[in-house]
C-alpha cells in the first residue's frame, strides 16, 4: 500500500488531498482486500498522524494533521465492513440509490406507466406478509394470549430468512470477484456498470432481509 | 427530527387502514417498496367501472411514521376522483400537504408509486376482462 499522506522526501503531513477512500489508502477501487494489511495501515498511519507527536508542528501543520487522522478513522471504518465498502465503491461508481428511486418515479409519471420495482414483487409479498404475521403476534403477546402455532411459524421464518442473508454475503462476494477481475482488465464501463448494477440489486433485496431477522428476532426475543 | 402536526394525526388515527378483494375486477393493488428503509406499502383501489371514480381506497403500511401519513393521505385523496384525475397526485403535492422534511422525501414517492401501480394493475385487468375484439386483427 501506498498511502499519500505525507511527504515522500520531507516525510511531513500534506494538506488533505480530495481523495475517495481507496485512494487514501492507496489501494485500487476493488473490492477484495486484505483486512489484515489494512489493519495494519490503519495503525501505522494512525500512529503517525496522532496529534499528540505534532506538538512542534505549527497550527497549519496541526490543523492538517487533524483533518489528515479523521479522515483516516472514516476511511478504515467505511472500507474494512464488507458491506460498507461495497456502497461506498458503488456510490463512486454513480449510484445514488434514493435518487434512483426518485428518478424513476418521475420517468413513470412521464411515460403514464407503472413504477418497475428494484426488488422482486415476489420477494415484496413475502416482506409484506411477514409484517402481516408479526404484528399479530405483537397484538397477541399484549393481550398476553401468545398464539404458540404463530410462535412456531415465525421461527421457521426465522431460519429461513437468517440462512437468505448469510447467503446474500455469499453471492456480494461473487460480484466482487467479478467486479475486481473487471478492474484488473480495464474491462469497458458498460461491463463494469452491468456488474455495479448486479450489486444494487442484490443489497436493495439484501436490506429487506436484513430487517426482516431484525424484526422477526425482535418479536419472539422480546 | 419532529413530525408535523399532519403526519402525527395521520399516524394516530391513519385513514382507510384496511384491504379491499383483490381478486375482484373493479379492484386494483399496488404493492410497492422503500429498499433505503425497508418500507412496504400496500394500496388498493375499487374503481366504478361505470364512471372510473375511484369508490375505496385501502392502504397497510409497514415503516415509518411519514410513510404511513403518506399513504393514508393517498387514500384520501384518491377517492372520489377518476383513474386519471388520481394519475396527476405527484408525491411533492403530499410533501406539501404533510411538510415532511427532505430525508422523508421517498416516503411521499412511496405514496405516489403505490397509486400508480394500484392503477396499472387496475387497468390490465380491464384489458383482460373486455372482450377480445381488439385482438382479432
Amino acid at each position: 500500500m501506498r498511502a499519500a499522506q505525507f511527504c515522500h522526501s520531507c516525510g511531513k503531513v500534506q494538506p488533505p488531498a480530495p481523495a475517495d477512500y481507496f485512494t487514501f489508502f492507496g489501494l485500487p477501487r476493488k473490492l477484495h482486500l486484505k483486512e489484515a494489511a489494512l489493519q495494519r495501515e490503519f495503525y501505522e498511519l494512525s500512529r503517525k498522524l496522532h496529534p499528540d507527536l505534532s506538538v512542534r508542528a505549527d497550527a497549519r501543520e496541526q490543523a492538517w494533521i487533524l483533518e489528515q487522522s479523521s479522515r483516516l478513522n472514516d476511511a478504515y471504518r467505511t472500507l474494512k465492513d464488507p458491506i460498507q465498502r461495497t456502497q461506498y465503491l458503488l456510490g463512486l461508481e454513480g449510484v445514488q440509490l434514493e435518487e434512483q428511486s426518485k428518478s424513476a418515479t418521475e420517468e413513470a409519471r412521464t411515460a403514464g406507466t407503472v413504477k418497475k420495482q428494484v426488488v422482486p414483487p415476489a420477494l415484496l409479498e413475502e416482506v409484506f406478509e411477514l409484517n402481516l404475521q408479526l404484528e399479530e403476534a405483537r397484538l397477541a403477546k399484549k393481550m398476553g394470549e401468545p398464539d404458540p402455532e404463530l410462535v412456531r411459524e415465525l421461527e421457521q421464518q426465522k431460519k429461513k430468512w437468517e440462512a437468505q442473508f448469510e447467503e446474500s454475503l455469499e453471492e456480494l462476494k461473487g460480484y466482487w470477484h467479478e467486479w475486481d477481475k473487471l478492474i484488473d482488465h480495464d474491462a469497458a464501463p458498460e461491463k463494469r456498470a452491468a456488474v455495479r448494477d448486479k450489486m444494487v440489486d442484490l443489497l436493495n433485496r439484501r436490506n429487506y432481509i436484513r430487517n426482516l431477522v431484525r424484526d422477526v428476532n425482535e418479536v419472539l426475543e422480546g | 427530527m419532529a413530525y408535523s402536526d399532519k403526519v402525527i394525526d395521520h399516524y394516530n388515527h391513519p385513514r382507510n387502514v384496511g384491504s379491499l378483494d383483490k381478486s375482484s375486477s373493479d379492484v386494483g393493488t399496488g404493492l410497492v417498496g422503500a429498499p433505503e428503509c425497508g418500507d412496504v406499502m400496500k394500496l388498493q383501489i375499487k374503481v366504478n367501472p361505470q364512471t372510473n371514480v375511484i369508490e375505496e381506497a385501502k392502504f397497510k403500511t409497514f415503516g415509518c411514521g411519514s410513510a404511513i401519513a403518506s399513504s393514508s393521505l393517498a387514500t384520501e385523496w384518491v377517492k372520489g376522483k377518476t383513474v386519471d384525475e388520481a394519475l396527476s397526485i405527484k408525491n411533492m403535492d403530499i410533501v406539501k400537504e404533510l411538510a415532511l422534511p427532505p430525508v422523508k422525501i421517498h416516503c411521499s414517492v412511496l405514496a405516489e408509486d403505490a397509486i400508480r401501480a394500484a392503477i396499472g394493475d387496475w387497468k390490465k385487468k380491464q384489458e383482460t376482462t373486455k372482450p377480445a375484439a381488439v385482438e382479432a386483427k
